[in-house]
């Protein structure tokens, strides 16, 4: 066999695999299309989410009394701004502090960038925490229990 | 327990990425393998015209010689990991399409080296991709938190500024608007391209100014004619971006990032106020600009009269087309010959001459370069990679949970659209060529270190999005 036709062989080869690669890559996103088509199908069947709630344990420094109960929805923003679910007006608390979201029955808990920190059971969450109920959520320096 | 969380990793291990991987491996090594038979096919070419060249197993390269590409394939392995630890539900196609564009820059600038004379040109890409992946890293474990990026939206802007007016004074220093990197800066060895820093601080800024403004600038209380506009005190930052986008244009005579900045800010305000008026008027506004630069820039129309070149009907061109095609368009000329050299399935990989005849081959003439070595079928892959990626981006854009992670992954995902499609089209004499690098394919550090940061913010924004939908399960 002479060498062109080996780099010819080479050649034909390159662009049958960068075809198979587009069409390896195509089949990938069709399946993800239909997972998530099927996805969001079954989440508008489930029933209505089941709401937890936080309770304070120690309140800090600041004047909100222990025992207070706050209501979460599946979405739910704690902070000093006036756009959050749960506006805390304390002064070690930022403008965004605390994300928590509820998903498949488990509870995320992600610091939005504060000055005082997000933590779980003591565990600082910069990045995404579950939380279950009966958990210690700290934002700033008050503490919250988790609960249902 | 450890057993457990062993099968839990497996689970959640990206099997998808690592699927796809595969094949732009093999592609990779191929290619490599390809490399120093092609060089040797050439010399013996030139030394005896007659004969066929036999092959034997005796001129196969070494495992030594495929090491550079080994490299970026545990590199990529790698990155394949990390992701599958600590974010294994962020995207999982950007990675190996990303990853294959990266490597076919990289066996470019290995191939070309030789014939640019500079030899090494092949290595410091090589360092400069695996140098973006870790960049990439970087940015996917640094951004915790998106709204970080947003709150200081007025930073990134102001350094945005500090960028281009670092530009300008490099353009008065240097005094020569006809040399090639007149709008590059030097940093010790370095030669740092600000412009393309600018296009990610410039969406940065955008999304973080649309997604709080939105509903100003889509109810606007000044009227003009039909048309409502919002308060000038909204408007104003977006004036003060497009005025560096003119400022750049006049100033520094770069055509390209000016088009690209401004198609940025187009995409973005039509996403994020939804009002096809603001496009319209952005279109009309363009055409006008564009209109008053022809007019007043000789370079703007030596630029634009290179499309009126008929190339196919070469035999009957007058004296004045002939002398202006050996240097005006001497450029674009030369790149369409390559195109035309490589037909429909090219010359093949290392068997072109791209890079003795055209000027910049390796960086703003690599279209035609690849055109001319994996012909038409290869460029309509790479173009559909392109697509691919975009679509993804897009994707991304639709999927985050909130205005501004929307606004960021649609405008950075515009970049890659609006710049793959002007080289392209500069490259095929459809609009004036410019100066702006091929994303991933171009040769140059600071576009490949650039658009790795890209795909990190785009990764982390589809992880942020998957965790809030459906958690770690």
């Amino acid at each position: 066999m002479s060498l062109d036709v080996f780099l010819f062989i080479l050649r034909l080869l390159f662009i049958v695999l960068l075809y198979l690669f587009l069409m390896q890559v195509v089949f990938a996103i069709t399946r993800d299309l239909r997972k998530t088509a099927t996805a969001s199908e079954s989440t508008v069947n489930k029933a209505p989410p089941v709401v937890g709630h936080l309770i304070v344990v120690d309140s800090g420094p600041s004047n909100i009394l222990p025992g207070t109960r706050f209501d979460l929805s599946p979405q739910t923003t704690i902070g000093r701004g006036p756009t959050n679910t749960i506006q805390l007006m304390d002064n070690f608390i930022s403008g965004e502090n605390t994300l928590l979201w509820l998903r498949n029955g488990l509870w995320y808990v992600q610091d939005a960038g504060s000055m005082n920190g997000t933590y779980v059971n003591n565990q600082p969450a910069r990045e995404a925490l579950t939380a279950r109920f009966g958990d210690i959520i700290q934002v700033g320096f008050i503490r919250f229990k988790l609960a249902q | 327990m450890q057993a457990k969380m062993n099968a839990g990793f497996f689970k959640r291990y990206r099997w998808k990425e690592l699927g796809l991987l595969i094949i732009p491996f093999i592609i990779l090594l191929l290619e490599m393998i390809q490399l120093p038979l092609a060089n040797y096919f050439t010399t013996q070419i030139t030394a005896n015209t007659q004969q066929s060249i036999p092959f034997s197993t005796a001129i196969l390269p070494t495992v030594r010689d495929l090491i550079p590409i080994f490299g970026l394939i545990f590199a990529l392995l790698f990155v394949n990991l990390l992701m599958s630890i600590f974010f294994p539900k962020a995207d999982q196609l950007l990675l190996p399409l990303v990853g294959l564009m990266s490597g076919i820059g990289v066996l470019m600038a290995l191939r070309l080296g030789p014939d640019v004379g500079d030899p090494l040109q092949g290595t410091r890409q090589l360092i400069w991709v695996i140098l973006g992946l870790i960049i990439c890293m970087l940015t996917v474990f640094g951004l915790r938190n998106m709204n970080w990026l947003k709150r200081y939206k007025y930073t990134w802007a102001l350094l945005g500024i500090v960028l281009v007016a670092l530009t300008i004074l490099n353009v008065l220093r240097v005094k020569n608007l006809n040399s090639p990197n007149h709008d590059q800066l030097n940093f010790g060895p370095f030669n740092l391209q600000p412009s393309e820093f600018l296009k990610i601080f410039i969406v940065v800024f955008f999304a973080g100014y649309l997604s709080e403004n939105r509903d100003l600038l889509t109810e606007g209380n000044i009227r003009i004619g039909p048309l409502r506009l919002p308060p000038l005190r909204t408007l104003g930052p977006i004036l003060l971006m497009l005025f560096i986008s003119l400022l750049l244009f006049l100033v520094i005579r770069e055509l390209g990032l000016a088009l690209l900045i401004y198609g940025i800010f187009m995409v973005m305000i039509y996403l994020g106020s939804g009002k096809l008026s603001y496009a319209i008027v952005g279109f009309l506004m363009f055409f006008a600009l564009g209109l008053l630069g022809y007019k007043l820039f000789g370079y703007v129309q030596t630029r634009f009269s290179i499309l009126s070149i008929d190339v196919v009907n070469w035999q009957n061109w007058s004296q004045q087309t002939q002398e202006f095609a050996r240097n005006g368009a001497y450029q674009v000329v030369q790149g369409l010959i390559a195109l035309a050299n490589g037909g429909v399935l090219g010359a093949g990989f290392g068997l072109g001459h791209a890079g003795v005849f055209v000027p910049f081959a390796q960086s703003d003439m690599v279209f035609t370069t690849l055109g001319e070595e994996f012909g038409l079928a290869g460029l309509f892959a790479i173009i559909g990679i392109y697509l691919l990626i975009i679509y993804r981006g897009f994707r991304i854009a639709i999927e985050a949970n909130d205005d501004f992670n929307q606004l960021l992954a649609a405008g950075l995902t515009a970049i890659f659209a609006i710049q793959a499609f002007v080289i392209v089209a500069g490259n095929m004499k459809f609009l004036p060529l410019t100066g702006l690098p091929l994303p991933f394919l171009s040769y140059g550090g600071s576009s490949i270190i650039a658009n790795f940061i890209i795909i990190g913010i785009l990764l982390r924004i589809s992880y942020n999005t998957a965790m809030e939908r459906e958690g770690l399960a």
